[in-house]
């Protein structure tokens, strides 16, 4: 092979695509990991999900509503993106996103009001003055909790969970079309993208809801279930090593197939991106979690419950790291190897106090538990855990004299 | 269904959001959005008519500049329009009067720009390395002290 | 014996009698007929103003009818001496912001020890001599710029529209529509596109498309001191361009991603993607 010496074409000297984008597939990826979690119990009936289902679906919402800060900070013209609804061009996958995006929070907001229908109730009967109002909106003015209302209110959190599941995963699943669908970029062109995006989602929702689980029962000083940490590690490791595979796969087939790109990827992977992909992707967030996961799943009853608990947040929290790095890689990595395939662009380090640098960044990190927090005031997560509904329409139960104890 | 009166609310309001959307819609779309495709038809006017053109050519220096521009259609830089070295028409000359003078960079850099021998250039064409071609130093009008850039053959 | 007045058999449904105590469904139904009519009558509306479609003239008057031309370019590198003047051309002619270029040289020195490539500025200020670690045995200098894709992977991303193709084959953005995401840039396999800084918007080569619906020829084919640049009309049978790319071995760029550009080359080398 010749040697080449670095030449980018004239116009690939900028990085469009900033640290606002890598931002958006990790928030939509909560997203939809959030929902895989509460859906886990809503529709396939897990029960040792039940004490995790509130609260995941909260995160859903929470981070939903931050979504689309993120690419209208990096819009040249964000007050034009009204634009994406109205005359969208059915043929780009960005277009997708207006309706994707209102379906599914649609989907969700519809599904948060039937679960919390009943608290909704609740304070609408006990506050007064402008909360009353409050509530008294929030539940369109029905006051309906007989247990066939409840019953009903049931079923329908499923089916809205049934139908938000495929609505969370192309909200995700159509970023990772949108990076694979490029054939002008080797690295991102792939039919895998959009299935290592998705999985990834998963990955960081699950592990976000281990955390945070952990985080608000301590806060809230209630006993941390094992047998729902346990499921969560495990479900964690199965789309860890899903993902990994994948990951894997993708750089095995390019260094394999040795077509015209392997030469400036495998550059690109081994000089520009050497820390955030092979430390961070690939080790410090990939292999070490792997193991300590595979300890918690498969030593689970030998293990004291501090370890597992502690074991879990640190794989957690070194997968969140994973994903980020994984969305870095992949978002500014593709940006930095020319067009010309001859050569590799300088470094993209974002700025401090940019409108797309780090400190709004973080901003859009901390924004959802700042509302995760207000949702709570409004609308508590772990009410009562009988309000939680049963799979299958249980509707046996008295939740009348739960209200009364709510 | 008497139970199922919330159901119905939360769909009823469901429905005037979406209809609301829709007629909203219905108003934003820009006019001649559709007309020849998922597109502004209008755009292509006004690319049309984005700026008045810069360049004109060689043949619109000739009513002015008639001896320059014989001398340069006798002499080996016919094929290079007087724009190439100079500037287009509309930074000298807009509406039939003159506006400025014309640019001219005079020194070697704007010769060199052609002239320099480079690796590339096809080898019939004139090219020197230059420090080798002047005998005085390479600087400033260099090369007008010997050639007529607007016939510079010698 | 049927009595119209019975009651109807008790069951868990609420009788009919009592739809003045199930106002949400009946509410229900209202709205949804009265939306239904709205919307009838909006898609009509639709209707109307879409059949008058075929009779909307051409834009550009009666000046120019897009319908009579198809435009290609057609450049041979062999005469190309790289001195930069159809980049300045262009720049001046479009005021192209610095640091972009819509239009670019490439400089390229191969030997059997190596192949060097550079565009300094894109060609602005022409190109320094440079000397390279292996022995060179060719160098050549190939001009590059938007190829106005038939097949366009730009067009087929923009989320808004914005960026589109005419019916006389000239690819373009709409800079009011644009919201400038860079899909598009990003999409490219050329490197033509860039948002520009100054306005926020996708920008690139339009074959200077304000010159050649006034019959003139884009800017750097105008400025180009040695005929390495031909700008053509596919529809004319005469047309130089034509004949060229009917007639002689001509290539494209990066022919196995099927974009079908309109910009052809003569004397192409491997080295070039």
């Amino acid at each position: 092979m010749p040697e080449i010496t670095g030449y980018a074409f004239p116009n690939d000297i900028h990085v469009h695509w900033s640290l606002m984008i890598v931002m958006y597939p990790y928030i939509t990826g909560f997203v939809a990991g959030a929902f895989i979690v509460s859906a886990l119990f809503h529709v396939f009936g897990r029960e040792e999900f039940r004490p995790v289902a509130r609260l995941a679906m909260a995160t859903s919402l929470c981070f939903m509503a931050v979504a689309t800060l993120p690419l209208n900070l990096h819009l040249g013209h964000p007050e034009r993106s009204w634009l994406v609804m109205v005359t969208p061009n059915l043929s780009s996958a960005m277009a997708g996103f207006g309706m994707l995006y209102s379906t599914y929070l649609v989907i969700l907001v519809l599904e948060v009001w039937f679960v919390w229908r009943q608290e909704i109730i609740q304070y609408a009967r006990q506050s007064r003055g402008w909360k009353r109002a409050f509530y008294a909106t929030l539940a369109l003015g029905t006051y309906d909790t007989s247990p066939e209302a409840i019953a009903i209110d049931h079923r329908a959190a499923t089916i809205l969970a049934a139908i938000g599941l495929p609505g969370a995963c192309m909200l995700h699943g159509y970023v990772g079309f949108i990076f694979g669908a490029i054939k002008a970029n080797p690295w991102w062109s792939s039919p895998l993208m959009p299935v290592i995006f998705l999985l990834s989602a998963a990955v960081s929702g699950i592990a976000l809801l281990s955390i945070l689980y952990q985080v608000v029962a301590k806060l809230n000083r209630r006993a941390i279930e094992g047998r729902t940490v346990a499921a969560l590690a495990r479900w964690l490791w199965f789309f860890l090593i899903l993902t990994m595979t994948l990951e894997l796969l993708e750089i095995i087939m390019l260094a394999y197939e040795k077509s015209e790109s392997w030469h400036i990827i495998s550059q690109l992977l081994t000089t520009r991106l050497e820390f955030s992909f092979i430390t961070m992707q690939m080790v410090v967030g990939g292999l070490i979690p792997l193991i300590l996961l595979g300890v918690v799943v498969l030593m689970d009853r030998y293990l004291h419950d501090r370890v597992r608990n502690s074991l879990c947040v640190a794989s957690a929290f070194l997968l969140l790291l994973q994903v980020f790095s994984m969305r870095w890689n992949i978002v500014i990595g593709g940006q930095l190897l020319s067009k010309s395939f001859r050569g590799l662009r300088s470094p993209y380090s974002p700025e401090i106090f940019d409108r797309e640098g780090i400190l709004v960044a973080i901003g859009l990190l901390i924004g959802p538990f700042l509302l995760l927090w207000i949702f709570n005031r409004i609308l508590p997560i772990f009410g009562d855990d009988a309000h939680a509904p049963a799979h299958h329409g249980d509707s046996t139960k008295a939740p009348a004299a739960e209200v009364a104890a709510g | 269904m008497e139970h199922a009166r919330h159901v119905f609310r939360v769909a009823l309001v469901l429905l005037v959001v979406i209809a609301a959307v829709f007629l909203g819609r219905g108003f934003l779309v820009p006019r001649s959005y559709g007309t020849f495709g998922p597109y502004r038809a209008d755009n292509v006017a006004e690319q049309m008519k984005a700026r008045p053109p810069a360049h004109a050519g060689a043949a619109s220096c000739t009513p002015c500049h008639k001896a320059k521009a014989e001398a340069r259609a006798a002499g080996s830089h016919k094929s290079v329009s007087c724009e190439v070295c100079h500037a287009p028409l509309l930074r000298h000359v807009a509406d039939g009067k003159v506006t400025g003078s014309m640019p001219i960079d005079k020194s070697f850099t704007l010769c060199a720009r052609c002239h320099r021998r480079i690796q590339g250039r096809p080898e019939k064409f004139p090219q020197v390395v230059l420090e080798q071609h002047v005998t005085s130093k390479l600087e400033g009008a260099v090369c007008l002290e010997c050639h007529d850039p607007h016939s510079p053959k010698l | 014996m049927d009595h119209p007045h019975s009651p109807p058999t008790p069951g868990p449904s609420a009788p009919p009698a009592a739809d003045a105590a199930d106002p949400g469904r009946r509410d229900f139904l209202g709205a949804a007929l009265t939306l239904a009519g709205g919307a009838a009558v909006l898609l009509a509306g639709a209707e109307a103003a879409a059949s008058t479609e075929a009779h909307v003239p051409p834009p550009g008057g009666d000046a120019y009818n897009w319908e009579e031309h198809r435009w290609a370019y057609v450049i041979d590198t062999s005469k190309c001496i790289g001195c930069g003047s159809c980049v300045r051309g262009c720049k001046a002619e479009n005021d192209v912001p610095d640091g972009f270029v819509r239009t670019w040289v490439e400089r390229y020195i191969a030997g059997p020890g190596g192949s060097y490539v550079d565009s300094p500025k894109g060609g602005l200020d022409g190109f320094p001599p440079v000397p390279t670690a292996f022995t060179p045995t060719k160098a050549f200098f190939v001009p590059k710029m938007c190829n106005h894709c038939k097949e366009t992977p730009c067009v087929q991303v923009c989320p808004v529209g914005a960026s589109y193709r005419t019916k006389d084959g000239v690819v373009m953005v709409d800079g009011k529509s644009c919201i400038g995401c860079g899909y598009c840039v990003q999409a490219c396999p050329y490197g033509s596109r860039f948002l520009n800084p100054q306005t926020h918007t996708a920008e690139k080569c339009t074959w200077c498309y304000h010159r050649i619906t006034k019959g003139l020829k884009p800017a750097c084919v105008e400025v180009c001191p040695t005929g390495t640049r031909a700008f053509g009309d596919m529809l004319r049978e005469d047309d130089p361009v034509r004949q060229t790319i009917d007639h002689e071995r001509v290539s494209i760029l990066q022919a196995h991603l099927l974009t079908e550009p309109q910009c052809f080359y003569l004397h192409l080398d491997m080295e070039v993607r």
